[in-house]
């Protein structure tokens, strides 16, 4: 009874947090694990029998399937970058010029397309950007597109279902930084004789940084295992890493190699994250080094 | 070192006028206090000065050079703010070394100066540390020496050692004062606090609750001869007592309501300073005498009664109650462990004060 009494009354969070812990294990961490399995091993129908084997691993290497994961973190690295260009002004702009009566309603206006699904927002740019599209007859008439150009089936229209869908994933968290940015450490800078210029690049964008790394982060991972956008925009000129992935489980029925390949892009990505956090450290590090070189 | 002139300078926030008609000479070389309670206007004085903001009209010298219009980063005019403002993402060292780095200073010269200074505020072994390491006292230094390595011709203290316990406080008072010694750069020190600004300044102004400055001078001028009485109220404890003043011969008299004559001497004649006017006059409490036997060596005395002992180590307060009600407030120096006279509570005490301590005040 103590025990239980001491559970319900200490350790509350831990037992609210029970539901979500099962679930993850239940609905992530054991499929997962499964997944790791199926790839590992190999059934022989002479044998009748699995076999551990890295088979499908080699298979992975093969040029043709690497290519689809390089195009993959291609992909997400030219999207999160894209993103990045694009939503710093936007964020800078909220949040320094903006005064906060107004954010919200700004805010709101850049969380809205996101309310409505992935697939209706996919189609939106789908009927803009085909051939007998809005978007396409009016450059087609103006004379800006050649008519033997398309906008629909290429890297552009990946790249502009990718950004207009993820956008918000980059702006948010540099909102963020930015917005709770003391502004006393504008002032003390602009006191000691920096003009703008130098303020955002000595103070500004430095204590962003938080924020571009997070924001980077939100992009670069759904962007890299994204599999819908590629296919309806980008008709099959492209292959990658995800829609790979469907194709082997769906229709190709092949178990192994599908498995393999998720686990091989989920390594990269728990590698890339990693690498992160270490040149975020190092980062640190390294300044502090610099002034210890200038002491002696 | 340069000085600072304000010209008829006005501000105004939201529609409040925060600051009207100010005018004000800081001179060159010299620790100045600017002191005023909460909400006078005299953080809103320093930024106009510093250039974090703009005047809405008026000129604003430093030296002969109108420095209204010009940036905040031309103006060789650097602050410390309240709360630090440290970068949090730049060591103790490139903290310090900011300024310099915005003008391009050279490497080697940059690391000489930036060591001088770091030494100068005792930071030494530190220079590796982030802000967020720091004690409240280091990161005042840090500060500090982030605002005087530019060699500026002013710097702005914006209650700087507010957030600091006292006993931290006073020894940084002090350290300021060396400091200010050193580089003889003009520092304009804003303070609500009587004491930090009576401890630094050669010269301070009062500003009052309207955003007016009440008086100028040295803290010894301001503590012992007050122009009005908020200034006497706000700097130092007083005794403030109402009467009517009376001349008698050329000598002036105030009379106060149950209590009778009381002998007064005003330095300066001033044109409120008519017979029969009403009149406040103030007495510090550390000059009057109290004594349980009879002196006759002062020109004035008083009867009362000790309501309230309060003993503060190096002197004690008695509260003293007159026989028109009004009570007095008396410091008195504990200078010996076994002091000749006792006072208790409710003895019948004798109260004595030379008119020369006596300050006149228009009513």
């Amino acid at each position: 009874m103590k025990f239980i009494r001491k559970l319900f009354t200490e350790e509350t969070a831990f037992i609210f947090s029970c539901p979500a812990f099962l679930w993850e294990f239940l609905f992530l961490y054991l499929p997962l694990t499964a997944l790791a399995m199926y790839s590992f091993f190999v059934y022989s129908p002479v044998l009748q029998k699995f076999t551990f084997s890295i088979h499908y691993y080699l298979q992975v290497l093969d040029t043709l399937y690497f290519r689809a994961i390089l195009n993959s973190l291609i992909l997400a690295s030219a999207t999160a970058f894209v993103c990045f260009i694009i939503a710093y002004p936007v964020a800078f702009f909220l949040a320094m010029r903006i005064t906060p009566k107004y954010r919200s309603f700004f805010l709101f206006t850049l969380i809205l397309p996101s309310w409505t699904s992935l697939v209706i927002q996919i189609y939106a740019w789908f009927f803009l950007l085909e051939k007998e599209g809005f978007l396409s007859q009016i450059l087609y008439t103006l004379g800006i597109l050649p008519q033997s150009a398309h906008l629909l089936n290429n890297y552009f229209s990946i790249m502009v279902g990718m950004v207009s869908c993820f956008l918000p994933f980059m702006i948010l968290p540099i909102y963020v930084t930015l917005d709770k940015m003391d502004p006393e450490l504008l002032e003390a800078s602009a006191d000691l004789g920096a003009n703008r210029t130098d303020t955002f690049k000595r103070v500004i964008f430095p204590l962003s940084l938080p924020g571009v790394y997070t924001g980077f982060l939100l992009v670069f991972i759904p962007v890299f295992g994204e599999f819908a956008i590629p296919s309806m925009l980008g008709g099959s000129t492209y292959v990658f890493w995800g829609s790979l992935i469907v194709d082997k489980f769906l229709r190709a029925r092949d178990w192994p190699f599908g498995a393999a390949l998720a686990i091989v892009g989920i390594m990269l990505i728990v590698l890339i994250i990693l690498s992160f956090v270490m040149i975020g450290r190092l980062m640190t590090h390294l300044r502090t080094i610099k002034v210890v070189k200038n002491k002696n | 070192m340069r000085s600072i002139k304000i010209e008829n300078i006005s501000k105004a926030y939201d529609g409040e006028l925060i600051l009207e008609n100010l005018s004000l000479e800081i001179p060159a070389g010299q620790f100045f206090a600017l002191l005023g309670p909460s909400g006078c206007g005299k953080t809103s004085l320093l930024r106009l000065i510093a250039g974090l903001e703009s005047v809405d009209s008026g000129k604003i010298y430093l030296g002969d050079q109108d420095i209204t219009d010009q940036p905040i980063y031309e103006r060789r005019i650097n602050t410390v703010f309240q709360q630090y403002a440290l970068f949090p993402h730049l060591t103790v060292f490139e903290n310090v070394a900011y300024s310099l780095r915005i003008k391009g200073v050279k490497e080697a010269s940059l690391r000489e100066k930036v060591y001088d200074v770091i030494k100068m505020v005792r930071l030494n072994g530190l220079e590796n540390k982030f802000p967020r390491s720091l004690s409240g006292g280091q990161q005042q230094r840090v500060a500090l020496a982030r605002a005087i390595v530019s060699e500026p011709e002013v710097l702005l203290l914006d209650e700087p050692l507010a957030a600091l316990d006292l006993k931290l406080k006073e020894e940084m008072l002090i350290e300021l004062i060396d400091l200010q010694d050193k580089l003889r750069t003009t520092f304009i020190y804003v303070t609500h606090d009587q004491f930090e600004a009576l401890t630094v300044a050669d010269k301070m102004a009062i500003m009052h609750t309207n955003g007016g400055i009440e008086q100028l001078g040295t803290p010894k001028q301001i503590y012992e001869f007050p122009v009005s009485r908020f200034v006497a109220n706000f700097v130092g404890n007083t005794n403030i007592i109402e009467g009517t003043l009376k001349d008698s011969e050329g000598k002036k008299f105030v009379d106060v309501a149950g209590l009778g004559l009381f002998s007064v001497d005003a330095p300066v004649e001033k044109a409120w300073m008519v017979p029969s006017n009403n009149v406040y006059m103030s007495v510090r409490p550390e000059k009057i005498f109290i004594s349980k036997k009879g002196r006759t060596e002062f020109s004035n005395h008083l009867e009362g009664i000790v309501t309230d002992i309060i003993y503060y180590g190096r002197s004690t307060q008695y509260n003293v109650r007159l026989k028109n009600e009004q009570r007095l407030m008396v410091f008195e120096q504990n200078e010996e462990h076994f002091p000749q006279e006792s006072i208790d509570y409710y003895d019948k005490v004798n109260l004595y004060f030379q008119k020369e301590n006596v300050v006149l005040l228009e009513y």
